[in-house]
């Protein structure tokens, strides 16, 4: 019953959470100094798809090695989803932050380390998805794609935290504040702006994770009728 | 197209892309729900 009422109300919940996030996020948090125009706003909704891809590779790491463990079916459904939506949030963060790129440095692209890392890790997890279309047998797909998850996540960390750190960059590291002070302080507006967002776009992707995971569910049961 | 840096421009990037998200979430939970009730 009560989590009847939850999978009700959560989704509208979370429209209305999102919709108050996005007006204050132009209307509410003032114009961070040192970003050309309204580029800084866009931040509110960059890092937090960026976040979300991480934790969704989180995710699928943990699915993975519980699948290598257990051999569940529904281990490998939920590595999958959590992978397809690290997949699309990684497309999303790409693409607000080439808008961004274009506002401040003039170009969609600009070959930076974070842009070609970004890129690379695309790529590395786009392959899970190649892998799991060239096995046709349904414990030796997930087995592999299993244990390619895992390499994969290995490149992950580098990639998002480490390489962009190493090379010099246009990014912004943590430079978002309304003073313009080249260090990590964000105006109270904005933080909880910020901090809004990061929640609204970490409930959409529990919201995303469960529906995919439960369609799996229904899946699976009814593969496994058709067998008996 | 739009001048980038203007606030409209930035703000229909990022309301699409959410509302695009949870149109295709609604529709999709919609859809399991009604498998499920099949089932």
């Amino acid at each position: 019953m009560t989590r009847n009422v939850l999978r009700v109300c959560f989704p509208w919940v979370l429209g209305v959470w999102m919709v108050a996030v996005i007006l204050a996020a132009f209307f509410y948090a003032p114009t961070a100094q040192g970003f050309k125009g309204e580029s800084s706003r866009i931040v509110f909704f960059h890092v937090p798809q960026a976040w979300v891809a991480v934790l969704a590779f989180c995710v699928n790491l943990v699915a993975s090695i519980r699948y290598l463990r257990g051999r569940d079916p529904l281990d490998d459904a939920r590595a999958t989803a959590a992978a397809r939506l690290g997949l699309v949030f990684s497309v999303l963060a790409t693409v607000t932050g080439s808008l961004f790129a274009r506002v401040m440095w003039g170009s969609f692209w600009n070959w930076d380390p974070r842009e070609v890392s970004i890129a690379i890790l695309l790529l590395v997890y786009a392959a899970y998805f190649a892998l799991r279309e060239m096995v046709a047998d349904e414990e030796r797909r997930g087995t592999l794609s299993a244990a390619y998850a895992v390499l994969a996540f290995v490149t992950m960390p580098f990639l998002i935290f480490v390489v962009p750190r190493i090379y010099w960059s246009l990014h912004p590291d943590t430079i978002i504040s309304a003073s313009g002070q080249l260090k990590f302080e964000m105006e109270s507006r904005m933080r909880q702006v910020f901090v809004g967002s990061l929640a609204g776009f970490t409930g959409l992707f529990v919201w995303l994770y469960t529906v995919e995971v439960r369609l799996a569910r229904v899946r699976i049961s009814r593969a496994r009728r058709e067998e008996v | 197209m739009p001048i980038p840096e203007s606030l409209i421009w930035v703000a229909a990037v990022t309301t699409v892309i959410w509302l695009g998200l949870f149109v295709y979430c609604i529709a999709l939970d919609r859809r399991v729900r009604r498998l499920e009730e099949d089932q």
